[in-house]
């Protein structure tokens, strides 16, 4: 009973939400017009990746910190770990695992580069990355992380601290993000190779470092 | 010179977080102190020459993002860098070296006041959830961290009323967007209008019901006592004292900003927030004196303090009220974070957490318990404190417009208060029993409690001055 009302409320606020914006008249301000005006002085061709990187970079600067949070998070509860007993994994699936992982990794790249000019860039390559650890994982080639070393815990939050240091570097010569445009194009390259490692790594880590207890799962 | 209120902690944090577990904690201090500083400038220059305005990227609205920082937003800041500091030598001396919250207890503390900063500052809709994010998901590790079961419990209640509340005011920020093509606070606030379409009224009422929920307003407030209650001490008086106050203070922004055109033509309705702040109020307080547990009281004192802020909204048309606002934030914040801090140094004191083992504390610990004490005159509203000063000018607005309904609640509130604060003094004087083992505790622990208790009451002399720095636009 109280599920069917929650279905039927939730049915009447769909129906509202889409009876409203049926009768919206068109958005006065067309924002994609100033995108393609400014897209020559941003440093990149692709007009997804200079909203992200460059126009409103700073929104992507903290959903960097979210992600790196997240993950501190997960540390920071302390998910007492067991022992792993599961079956071993079986050689057909190592092999290919084996195959796969470094095109998966030379994928991470293009898409990285690609981002400049096409759909693409370090959150899409991040997560290609990342799905190589968790395969590799899977496949008992690498094992489930404990709490990070040092090592580790710089390649995590590496690419967070890169970003900051360009965008904290370029507040000294005018506003926070401000790159010149005729630098815009390296300096968003090399914070986005930076993301790439970081963010593959905090995404494997959410699984890494859950999957440490994960015992009973065939 | 804003900017830097909101990268040195993000730079902090990260900092912490390199340095190892349980690291950080001078890298921290000294970012606190440098942002305090930084705090009292930002103020000293908005009173001086108005609202700073700081472009993102060189672009500005409405392709870029703009940082703004006013009256509002710099004393919002203000209340939140003098807390932390206190709030973080208290911490230090709190948490046992080996203690498993104190872990990433830095880095979520850095990211959690970065989240705060950014959040006063931004003037974009949509940059503002992302700024929701980042301070709900680092609360939500700071209840959780290194608890048992009941504590993750109580995390895991709290993350889902956050992630409803900023899911709500999304889909509210991409209405907008849909219906005016901008996200900028600036650039809709001419546009919005009372003639707006319906989408835009709907989009309005989610975002404020999805912040409500995330400033625990009643009936909304089922997440917040088990989640400040059941928190490590320093971790219940950052909630408290600051955290909450953050969607609160989003409400207003946006009730007197881009929505004041809807809120203007919509009647009674302004009168729904006032109307939950006195329920908030009457049921808070209720809870509060019937609490068997020392901070599961403070706590629900925090869900009655909420109430008063949302007094203020049918009386936002006369001068002042935004006044009475931010002064009852400030007086609530300091007592409230003095109270929890006063609160967890009593339980580390006598091993337990019951109001009713706090017998003979008196003797024992007096300048804890005067701490608590000071801290409780601020809540019940006596002068010359700044809870009074918030309280008078609440009422005294009221009385000017004929809503004696208003004053009458502010006034049983206050003695509402009263009940619950002494109820915990009594208990404290009496003699201890002969049994009863008292553990010495840090003199810092003490100290700092003390600290924010008395700048609560004496921010009451100095009142002119914070609402003098509100009222710049």
């Amino acid at each position: 009973m109280k599920r069917l009302l929650v279905v039927l409320g939730a049915a009447c606020f769909v129906v509202l939400l889409i009876g409203a914006m049926l009768d919206l008249a068109p958005a006065s301000i067309a924002l994609h017009a100033a995108v393609s005006a400014n897209l020559p002085s941003s440093g990149v061709e692709h007009p997804v990746t200079a909203v992200l990187l460059n126009f409103r970079g700073y929104d992507t600067l903290l959903e960097i910190a979210v992600l790196l949070l997240a993950l501190i998070v997960i540390l920071a509860i302390g998910i007492d770990s067991t022992t792993d007993v599961r079956p071993a994994a079986s050689p057909v699936l190592q092999a290919l695992a084996r195959l796969a992982a470094p095109l998966m990794i030379v994928v991470a790249v293009y898409l990285l580069w690609v981002g400049a000019f096409r759909p693409g860039g370090a959150f899409q390559a991040g997560a290609v990355l990342a799905a190589a650890a968790v395969l590799l994982h899977l496949a008992e080639l690498l094992p489930g992380w404990q709490s990070p070393g040092l090592r580790l815990r710089l390649g995590l939050a590496g690419g967070f601290l890169i970003f900051l240091a360009v965008a904290a570097g370029l507040l000294f010569q005018g506003a926070l993000l401000e790159y010149p445009p005729e630098q815009a194009g390296w300096m968003i390259l090399l914070i986005e190779s930076g993301l790439t490692v970081s963010l593959g790594l905090i995404l494997a880590g959410l699984f890494l470092l859950l999957s440490r207890d994960d015992g009973d799962r065939s | 010179m804003m900017v830097w209120l909101i990268l040195l902690p993000l730079l902090w944090a990260s900092f912490a977080f390199l340095l190892g577990p349980g690291r950080g904690t001078w890298l921290a201090m000294a970012g606190l102190f440098a942002q305090l500083w930084l705090a009292f400038a930002l103020a000293s220059e908005i009173v001086a020459g108005g609202a700073v305005i700081h472009a993102i990227g060189g672009w500005g609205a409405p392709l870029g993002i703009d940082l703004v920082a006013d009256g509002l937003s710099a004393a919002m800041l203000l209340l939140t860098q003098c807390i932390a500091l206190p709030l973080a030598v208290y911490a230090h001396a709190y948490f046992k070296r080996d203690d498993p919250a104190v872990t990433y207890f830095w880095p979520l503390v850095g990211f959690l006041l970065a989240g705060l900063n950014a959040l006063f500052l931004s003037a974009d809709l949509f940059n503002i959830y992302v700024t929701l994010e980042l301070l709900g998901l680092a609360a939500v590790g700071l209840v959780a961290a290194g608890g048992g079961a009941q504590q993750i419990a109580a995390a895991l209640r709290y993350l889902f009323a956050t992630l409803v509340g900023s899911g709500a005011y999304l889909l509210g920020v991409a209405l907008i967007y849909g219906a005016y093509g901008t996200v900028s606070i600036h650039t809709l606030t001419p546009l919005i209008t009372a003639e707006a379409p319906d989408l835009v009224w709907i989009a309005g009422g989610l975002m404020m019901v999805g912040l409500m929920l995330k400033t625990a307003l009643f009936p909304f407030h089922f997440w917040l006592p088990p989640a400040h209650g059941g928190a490590p001490a320093p971790v219940s008086a950052l909630l408290s004292a600051v955290v909450v106050k953050a969607s609160f203070y989003l409400i207003l922004r946006l009730w007197i900003g881009p929505f004041s055109s809807l809120t203007d033509a919509a009647g009674l309705v302004v009168w729904l927030p006032a109307l939950l702040g006195a329920l908030a109020i009457f049921w808070g307080s209720y809870q509060a004196i019937r609490a068997e547990r020392l901070k599961m009281l403070i706590a629900y004192s925090t869900v009655a303090q909420l109430g008063y802020l949302f007094l203020i909204f049918p009386l936002l048309a006369s001068a002042g009220a935004l006044q009475a606002g931010i002064m009852q934030a400030f007086a609530h914040g300091l007592a409230k974070a003095a109270m929890f801090m006063a609160a967890g140094t009593l339980i580390k004191a006598t091993g337990q957490d019951l109001v009713a083992g706090l017998a003979g504390v008196a003797e024992r610990m007096p300048v804890t318990l005067f701490a608590f004490g000071l801290a409780g005159i601020t809540l019940m509203g006596l002068p010359p404190s700044s809870g009074f000063l918030a309280k008078w000018q609440l009422i005294e607005l009221a009385l000017s417009q004929q809503y004696w309904v208003i004053a009458f609640v502010v006034l049983v509130g206050g003695l509402l208060a009263a009940v619950y604060v002494f109820r915990v003094l009594r208990q404290a004087f009496l003699l201890a029993p002969a049994n009863s083992v008292v553990t010495p505790v840090p003199r810092t622990l003490e100290w700092t409690a003390f600290v924010l208790a008395a700048a609560s009451v004496l921010l009451g002399l100095r009142g002119v001055e914070l609402m003098q720095l509100v009222g710049v636009t």
